[in-house]
């Protein structure tokens, strides 16, 4: 490391700006997410994961697709673009370093912990949270496709013990989701408002 | 020509508003029809990619859920005398064959216990015995050209598989349904049972069993509603 300034070590973090390819993964995600989600709740109607036909369904108007095919045909083929859209970024991200550069870190943990300077927390909380749903986002697919091909990737489904707790698994990340995407737009704003949730979208 | 394929289409799009009138009177449907279409060949090519003939791992006796295996029925359920039950084997092959209860007991049987799975979420592991497919087949002798197998049953329910489908080892004409006698709300005498194939596409109370080169426009009850026609699991 080269001696740093002594001014510098409390300065907070500079405003990122998005690269191209991290503006569009994040439009792609966001809106092939959403139509697995509300499509995903249409499927869930047909034979509720808890307490099965006599269980409770989600309102129509939180459903995509109308009955059980169209909500399987919309969510079958939102998922290419979600899983393909993951992969390629995943893959930039590994390439470009992107990965040591803007995810959560050791130092972030460390700054939770001991640090007194109130942003510099908030950063890396936010990067704490935003690095902690990609292994949610993988976990989708890899549910997903236990569901879909139970039979040609048996050794997938069946590391989720049971079909009950395969759909239990894959449904839980309604929740989750739903839940970080408020968490994870709040910290946006509060480490770096406005201009940062525009940096990401525009 | 272009006269029946219209009023086909017609028919079709009948059905389909009336079903989906039926399933949600709020019509957030929007474009599902043609989302659908647009997917569905490359969905079909990646199933087809990922089948083989390699048997699916299976499961053990006392996995078996007998109280999960839910009965689901289009019409109503037929009640088949057994002594004058006939399956027939036809068109693309080289020997159609009239086959009695009798005639299917002596051919090897086969036992499994696989996973069912319905397209509506749930899912019961089961034993099924009966005679594999392409034992059928074989002695009925497909013709080279044969790609497809159509199933009709006796409440009017009808579907049809790709051949590498029907012949996968576990695919098979079941009499038997965790070690009993297979009951007629399951399927008796005779029934489609694969672990390869989504619920819709495992057919009860099958009498006919046609070959065919090609698909018909009518691919399958539920198919024809909209329901994907591949069902790969
Ligand atoms: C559930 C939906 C969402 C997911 C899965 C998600 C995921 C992510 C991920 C993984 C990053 C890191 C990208 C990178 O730096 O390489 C990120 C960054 C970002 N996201 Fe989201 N996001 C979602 C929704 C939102 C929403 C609704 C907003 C705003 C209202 C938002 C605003 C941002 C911003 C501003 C960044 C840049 C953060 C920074 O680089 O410091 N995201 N998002
Ligand atoms: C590539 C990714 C995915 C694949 C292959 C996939 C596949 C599937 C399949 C096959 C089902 C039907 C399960 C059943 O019959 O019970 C299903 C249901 C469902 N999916 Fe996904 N899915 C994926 C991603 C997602 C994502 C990202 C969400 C959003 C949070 C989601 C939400 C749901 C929900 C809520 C259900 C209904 C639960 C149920 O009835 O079991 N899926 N998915």
């Amino acid at each position: 490391m080269t001696s740093a300034r002594p001014t510098k070590r409390t300065k907070s973090p500079r405003l990122p700006t998005q690269t191209l390819p991290a503006k569009i993964f994040h439009w792609t995600n966001l809106i092939s997410l959403f139509v697995m989600l509300f499509s995903g709740l249409q499927i869930y109607n047909a034979n509720p994961v808890f307490g099965g036909r006599s269980g409770w369904n989600f309102p129509d108007y939180l459903t995509l697709g109308g009955w059980l095919a169209g909500g399987r045909n919309w969510h079958f083929a939102a998922m290419w673009f979600y899983a393909l859209n993951l992969l390629w970024y995943g893959l930039y991200v590994m390439v470009s370093r992107r990965w040591q550069i803007r995810y959560a870190s050791g130092s972030d943990i460390k700054a939770l912990r001991v640090s007194q300077n109130a942003k510099r927390k908030n950063y890396a909380l936010h990067r704490l949270v935003y690095t902690a749903i990609i292994p949610i986002l993988v976990l989708s697919i890899a549910s997903g496709l236990g569901m879909y091909k139970p039979a040609s990737l048996h050794w997938l489904a069946s590391l989720f013990v049971d079909w009950q707790t395969l759909r239990t698994v894959h449904f839980i990340a309604v929740p989750i989701f739903i839940l970080f995407t408020f968490v994870h737009s709040l910290l946006a704003l509060r480490v770096g408002s406005i201009r940062l949730i525009k940096s990401m979208f525009v | 020509m272009s006269k029946s394929i219209s009023r086909r289409q017609l028919l079709q799009w009948s059905g389909l508003s009336s079903a989906s009138l039926l399933l949600n009177s709020c019509g957030s449907n929007l474009w599902s029809k043609e989302v659908g279409q647009a997917i569905e060949p490359l969905n079909q090519a990646t199933q087809a990619l990922l089948l083989t003939q390699k048997p699916v791992p299976e499961y053990s006796i006392d996995q078996i859920e007998p109280d999960k295996l839910l009965i689901n029925t289009f019409a109503q359920t037929p009640q088949i005398d057994p002594a004058k039950y006939r399956l027939q084997i036809e068109g693309e092959v080289n020997h159609p064959m009239q086959l009695s209860l009798g005639d299917l007991q002596t051919l090897p049987l086969t036992s499994m216990v696989i996973q069912h799975v319905c397209v509506e979420g749930w899912a019961a592991i089961v034993q099924w015995g009966g005679v594999r497919l392409q034992e059928l087949l074989r002695l009925a002798q497909p013709k080279p050209n044969a790609r497809y197998v159509y199933f009709k049953s006796a409440d009017g329910y009808y579907e049809s598989w790709d051949l590498v489908s029907a012949t996968h080892p576990q695919t098979l004409m079941a009499y038997q349904k965790n070690g009993q006698s297979l009951s007629a709300d399951n399927g008796a005498p005779l029934r489609l049972a694969s672990p390869i194939k989504l619920g819709y596409k495992q057919s009860k109370w099958v009498t006919q069993i046609m070959l065919t080169n090609q698909l018909m426009p009518k691919t399958g009850y539920w198919e024809d509603r909209g329901y994907e026609w591949f069902g790969g699991l």
